[in-house]
């Protein structure tokens, strides 16, 4: 039972002409217009076509209206309200949900007798829905497009009605032409439009056909319609498989079928479009031959076989199709509707080979992209750096976790084992620029922590005598120093690195650059009374030569010494800053924050190092002892720290020993208590606001959380080796020499330690325990190993670097065994390391009195403080970036009282 | 979603009223399997398989008995038969015990949209119990019928008087035929087939259709299929842990339909489109894991999860992470690549660096943004890459992909661990 309409089609169709079924003619009512799809997709539309949707509908929402830059579209709870208040139109688009949609076209046909076009863009509207959708419009001699469908469009008519073909600029894609398109992707309609531009040919009519089993506006009708059209010389049909559609399609315009899907000949079952299995006779394969036969063609067109007829070619590939139209064309004694607009070469827009050996294939040079694309990517690349998604971050790190097996931190990727090994430098470059340090790297850190180690006539140091004389330990004597750190101190440096990269953002200059003529960038007024002075700066040229003597070159060093006058310390270490930022920023590895941030860490770093040193260490003419030409011309920042403990440069034999103290005691991940306090200092301050976030507190906040029993604890196991070694002789704990019987001390102590233990427990006293043993993983076995000790270990031994303080540990879990006071052998854990690493430094000057037991403790505490630092510094920058304000607070819910 | 077999055909037979074989199950009792036989004289032995397999009886999968030991017999050879069919292998896990209907006529029937008439069509011949397609046109009357008004009796006995069947068995047809409709449209079906219906007769030798065999396609998309609540069990064997975990995400707007193309696979391919998941799928051939279609404009959050359970699933083997598509018309750009971007960062920070090479082709609504959101996370994650726009042909994209799989499987996989290694220490 259907309607006659036109043609000899046992069905109705109504469309005798494509040029119709776009027109500018056509008044539109979108039911669901204030849907998600629909939002999006029905302003551009209507500006498109001039101003087509009459109204639409969106129940609850009667009154309200969709803003356009053609006016507001107004809006109404239904149809018959639309209607009622004197709208009219002839063409309906359906935005419903799969559930609504039969109903919504039903509506629209019973209730508007003016209905001529319904447009479906739902997906997934059931087969049952689709039939009596089908009968519905039959029967009122209504035209469906879809559904699934991304509706229609006219180049010629500068209409687009049903969905959104060629995206937020139709324009890009629609270009008028003389080919009609027919296609079961919605988004091959807009890509073949687009590829077909690019070979000359535009469009007159596009149809986003939809592929679900049900397509009623289909193949046989469009071939009627396009016969019809005077603009249409030819047509392209995208075809997948599924249906009968196209063999009873009679063409008598050439036609470029792209027919794909043969893969879905392989599946069990239905993917996809149409829904296609196998053998139902309408595979891809059988589609081809319907084709072929219907071209009189033998085979599929490609470049290397460019087989066609006059009537059409077959291909099986959307990027053939360009080739194919114009081959077929040729024949027909038709040229393109204008010249090429570009090839389809492939053109990398973005891309990276990360110094791969790629082979020529691959290692493809990145090109401009065209027009608008290369103006938006040059804009991107103007907002340089990173930007990391926020999200709370308490208990959470983008830079630390703990492997819960192994108990092994890592910082950034890299185990602390492997931290260990490397110099605080570089463990500093690691922390805050996530990558292993160059030796321009090192060098540049080095100088900068290096001028602010020295408090001579500081405040700082008058503040960090007082914290100290008042008996603070040094965590909180650091503090002192750190408060005093503020934001103030550092804003020149932060204003100049900002304008640096202000500066040249954009430029594409590379950090190594040695031949541009960098006074084409001359520094903008504000950045040039930051960095460059009337008068000498000392200071700047005391870092300037200590650069210099490092052999330090760069850009930016380069580029500061073309701009005249005399640099200050700000132009300095925006320079040094820059160059170490630099790479990192173009390439997002971090963020603008960390890299305008970094003057200020690098300050905090030297602060740091300079207040954990004795007052008597700092004076005009050194640190330390250490002139201050070689602090900035040679010292390394491990160096420094190393003499800050010691009071006097140390020698080179302790210096591996000190890194790895402090590469061990980098992180221990975000539930540190450290990190904890650290982290919830940035979290006061609020992330989201990233500027405001003061640096110096937050490292505050990491010194506050660290205390007698976090960090300050390191001095246990060196107070307990000294007890034992005392009245020993020994002289040197990294001769295997020694000359004392590590077994017999051993076994004196165990052996007591088991009476203690049976004494403790019968008085029912707290159980007895011996620090730097045992663990609460690494237990159980029969002999118990820490994977890290047991990996610095190897380590040592592999460098010939002996401790006899280590080896007695190693020797003592044994005998607590042998002698019953332990059940198994323990493990020597991590902090026997930093005991007997410590112990070892410091042996020497302990014995002969330079150092004492309290010095000795401090010392402990402040190689915990050292290695944390590093740690903590990552911490806060991760939490910078990434926290939200105010994130680390707790939910009341998961808290509890006491009473 | 098929089905087939009279296990549960006669239990839905049994929404329409149309007389079905009596049926027992694979836990049917030897004493039951010999009362069948008793009363029926002969028994149809037939294996079970989940979803649509069909050729049984020419593959000899279909066994016969007139005692109980050649049951048991005919048991123990089908109960896990396999059975190929095309590039399938399916596998029996029991059988079923049917009674054998003796009658003179066999009718083919079966209910499906044509495309052809795009309507409901019916068709129907009294030549049955063969294949379908295997019967000259002349002797089959394929019928459409208008969905509103539904196959009604006319239709059944206009086809049978077009087809000369013989007059005893149009009334029983007539009759019985119509009420199949119901069962068909009602219950979410895109397809209905019974083959063959056997016209049983009774003492004064009046007839009676009686279904023998049953295959139904069910439409996936139509929540009316859940009024039957067949167990769900029934269906689920055709479907990974990985389709299924993607497939709890389906709704009405698409980007569920994922298939896993080559588990042992190096590529993996998140794409956009139907069109361009078919010239995937079809370039990549077994060296793509999964064919997928993502579009639709997913919102952030679902595409974020599609692609967490993507990089779970499958990102240690790949290789190359391919994410292609056309021009996208509506779909976000920024929100798609952002979303897969996230959920990378977060596989990373759980799971550690996996050596991978990335790939991207891509076209719509906020390109460079979207891009640059992926820029920075592989810069971040020190993943080589490189991105194509619209304007490069896709298949060149594709083979450019299959290019940098091939030199990850030579030597860049090896390259980049050592580079991954090489920051870890």
């Amino acid at each position: 039972m259907y309607k006659k309409g036109v043609g000899e089609f046992k069905f109705y169709v109504g469309i005798s002409s494509l040029a119709q079924i776009a027109t500018k003619d056509d008044r539109v009512c979108v039911l669901n217009i204030l849907g998600g799809e629909s939002s999006d997709v029905t302003p551009v539309s209507h500006e498109y076509s001039g101003g087509n949707v009459v109204f639409g509908t969106s129940p609850g929402k009667g009154g309200s209206h969709m803003p356009t830059n053609l006016g507001d579209i107004p809006v109404y709870n239904n149809v018959l309200e639309g209607l009622a208040d004197g709208h009219r139109f002839n063409a309906g688009v359906v935005y419903l949900p799969p559930a609504a949609a039969r109903h919504g076209v039903g509506e629209l046909i019973r209730v508007n007798p003016e209905m001529r076009k319904i447009f479906i863009v739902t997906e997934k509207i059931p087969a049952h829905d689709a039939r009596e959708i089908r009968a519905m419009a039959q029967s009122n001699g209504v035209d469906i497009f879809g559904a699934n469908s991304l509706g229609v469009a006219d180049s010629w008519n500068h209409v687009r009605i049903g969905g959104a073909l060629g995206g937020n600029t139709p324009e890009e894609a629609l270009r008028k032409g003389s080919i009609a398109l027919l296609s079961n992707s919605g988004n091959f309609t807009t890509t073949i439009a687009t590829y077909l531009r690019m070979a000359g040919w535009g469009t007159t009519t596009l149809i986003s056909s939809g592929k679900d089993v049900y397509i009623h506006y289909a193949a046989p009708e469009f071939a009627f319609a396009l016969a019809n059209d005077m603009r249409s010389k030819a047509a392209v049909l995208y075809v997948e498989p599924g249906g009968y559609y196209e063999w009873d399609a009679e063409f008598t315009k050439p036609v470029v079928a792209c027919v794909v899907g043969r893969w879905k000949s392989r599946l069990t079952r239905a993917v996809g479009h149409a829904g296609a299995m196998a053998g139902g006779g309408d595979d891809a394969a059988t589609k081809e031959r319907w084709f072929m036969e219907k071209f009189g063609v033998e085979d599929a067109f490609t470049p290397d076989n460019p087989v066609c007829s006059r009537r059409g070619a077959v291909v099986t590939n959307i990027a053939h199709i360009p080739a194919a139209l114009t081959a077929v064309m040729a024949l027909n004694a038709t040229m393109p509707d204008f010249a090429p607009e570009g090839s389809l070469a492939l053109k990398p827009w973005f891309g990276r080979a990360r110094d791969l050996e790629l082979p020529p294939e691959l290692d493809l040079p990145n090109v401009v992209a065209m027009p608008p694309y290369d103006q938006q990517i040059a804009e991107l690349n103007r907002q340089i750096g990173a930007v990391l998604p926020r999200q709370s971050m308490k208990d959470a790190s983008g830079v630390s976790q703990m492997d819960p097996l192994t108990q092994v931190s890592s910082l950034r990727g890299m185990s602390i084992l492997q931290a260990a090994q490397h110099p605080m430098e570089d463990n500093l470059v690691l922390a805050l620029l996530g990558r292993r340090a160059s030796e321009r790297d090192r060098a540049l850190v080095d100088v900068a922590v290096g001028a602010h180690v020295n408090l001579t006539g500081t405040v700082t140091l008058a503040a960090v005598d007082a914290a100290r004389a008042a008996g603070n330990t040094p965590n909180t004597v650091i503090a002192a120093a750190l408060a005093i750190a503020g934001p103030g101190r550092a804003e020149a440096s932060r204003h100049a690195i900002h304008g640096f990269i202000d500066l040249f953002t954009g430029s594409g200059l590379s950090v190594d650059d040695t031949e541009t003529d960098l006074a084409a960038y001359p520094a903008p007024p504000e950045l040039r009374a930051l960095a460059i002075g009337a008068d000498p700066d000392p200071i700047a040229e005391a870092m300037l030569a200590g650069l210099a003597e490092r052999g330090v070159t760069s850009m930016p060093l380069r580029w500061l010494a073309t701009q005249g006058g005399h640099p200050q310390v700000p132009g300095v270490v925006a320079a040094i800053a820059g160059t170490l930022v630099w790479k990192s920023l173009a390439h997002k590895e971090i963020s603008r924050i960390t890299a305008e941030e970094l003057p200020w860490w690098l300050e905090l770093f030297g602060t740091m190092i300079g207040a954990a040193a004795p007052t008597a260490a700092h004076t005009a003419e050194g640190f330390c002892g250490i002139p201050m030409a070689m602090v900035l011309g040679q010292a390394s920042v491990t160096e420094l720290a190393a003499a800050a403990l010691l009071g006097e440069r140390p020698s080179a034999d302790i210096l591996d020993g000190f890194a790895m103290l402090t590469g061990l005691l980098l992180t221990n991940g975000p539930g540190a208590i450290t990190a904890q306090g650290a982290k919830g200092a940035v979290s006061a301050d609020g992330p989201q606001t990233p500027e405001r976030i003061q640096l110096n507190k937050a490292m505050i906040g990491f010194l506050t959380h660290a205390g007698y029993a976090h960090g300050g604890n390191g001095f246990e196991g060196i107070a307990f080796l000294l007890e034992r070694f005392a009245g020993t002789g020994l002289v040197d704990p990294g001769d295997p020499a020694h000359g004392v019987d590590l077994d017999a001390l051993a076994k004196e102590y165990a052996v007591a330690f088991a009476e203690l233990k049976t004494t403790r427990k019968e008085l029912g006293a707290d159980r007895a325990t011996i620090p730097c043993i045992n663990h609460p993983v690494f237990k159980g076995k029969d002999v118990n190993v820490d994977p890290r000790e047991e990996f610095v270990r190897t380590v040592m031994a592999q460098r010939g670097d002996y401790n006899v303080f280590h080896d007695y540990y190693r020797r003592l879990v044994v005998a607590l065994r042998d002698a019953g006071a332990t059940t198994n052998v323990f493990c020597v854990n991590v902090d026997a390391l930093i005991a007997t690493g410590l112990l070892k430094m410091l042996w020497s000057r302990y014995r002969d009195g330079s150092f004492t037991e309290a010095q000795l403790e401090n010392a402990a505490f402040t190689v915990f403080l050292f290695g944390r630092m590093i740690g903590c510094a990552a911490e806060i920058d991760d939490h910078q970036n990434r926290g939200r304000n105010m994130d680390t607070r707790s939910p009341a819910k998961a808290l509890s009282f006491v009473s | 979603m098929n089905l087939t077999g009279m296990l549960y055909g006669a239990k839905l037979l049994q929404f329409a009223g149309f007389p079905a074989a009596e049926v027992l199950g694979p836990a049917a009792t030897e004493e039951e399997i010999k009362d069948l036989i008793s009363r029926h004289g002969e028994i149809l032995i037939k294996p079970v398989f989940k979803g649509g397999v069909g050729k049984k009886g020419k593959a000899g999968l279909i066994g016969r008995a007139k005692d109980l030991p050649t049951a048991l017999r005919e048991k123990e050879r089908l109960y896990f038969a396999e059975h190929q069919v095309g590039t399938t292998l399916a596998k029996a896990n029991g059988v079923t015990y049917e009674a054998m209907i003796p009658a003179e006529h066999e009718v083919y029937f079966s209910l499906t949209d044509s495309t052809h008439f795009r309507a409901p069509t019916m068709t129907i011949t009294h030549h049955g119990g063969v294949a379908i397609e295997e019967l000259d046109k002349s002797l089959v009357a394929s019928v459409p019928f208008e969905a509103l008004t539904g196959m009604r009796a006319f239709v059944v006995s206009n086809a049978l008087s077009q087809l000369q069947a013989p007059s005893e068995i149009v009334s029983p047809l007539v009759q019985h035929l119509p009420s199949l409709w119901e069962l068909f449209h009602e219950f979410g079906m895109t397809t209905l087939e019974l083959n063959p219906i056997r016209m049983r007769a009774d003492k004064r030798g009046r007839l009676t259709p009686v279904a023998c065999d049953f295959k139904c396609a069910f439409d996936r998309d139509d929540p009316r299929v859940a009024r039957l609540d067949l167990p769900r069990s029934l269906f689920s064997s055709s479907y990974s842990d990985f389709e299924h975990e993607v497939n709890q995400l389906r709704t009405y707007q698409g980007q569920s339909d994922v298939y896993v193309v080559n588990e042992k696979g190096t590529i993996l391919a998140p794409t956009f489109g139907g069109g361009a998941n078919s010239l995937v799928s079809e370039m990549l051939g077994d060296d793509a894991i999964i064919s997928s279609d993502f579009g639709g404009n997913p919102p952030y959050v679902k595409m974020k999860e599609l692609a967490r359970i993507c990089y779970k699933y499958w990102l240690p083997q790949t290789n190359v992470l391919f994410i292609i598509g056309g021009k996208a018309n509506n779909t976000d750009i920024f929100e798609t690549f952002r979303a897969m971007a996230d959920a990378l960062r977060e596989h990373y920070a759980t799971h550690g660096p996996t050596p991978l090479y990335a790939v991207i082709g891509r076209g719509g609504p906020n390109l460079i943004r979207g891009m640059g959101v992926l820029r920075d996370t592989f810069e971040s994650l020190k993943i080589p890459y490189k991105m194509f726009g619209f304007d490069s042909d896709m298949s060149e994209v594709i083979n450019y992909a299959r290019a940098a799989d091939a030199w990850m499987k030579a030597s860049g996989r090896e390259q980049i661990a050592r580079q991954q290694q090489a920051l870890a220490g």
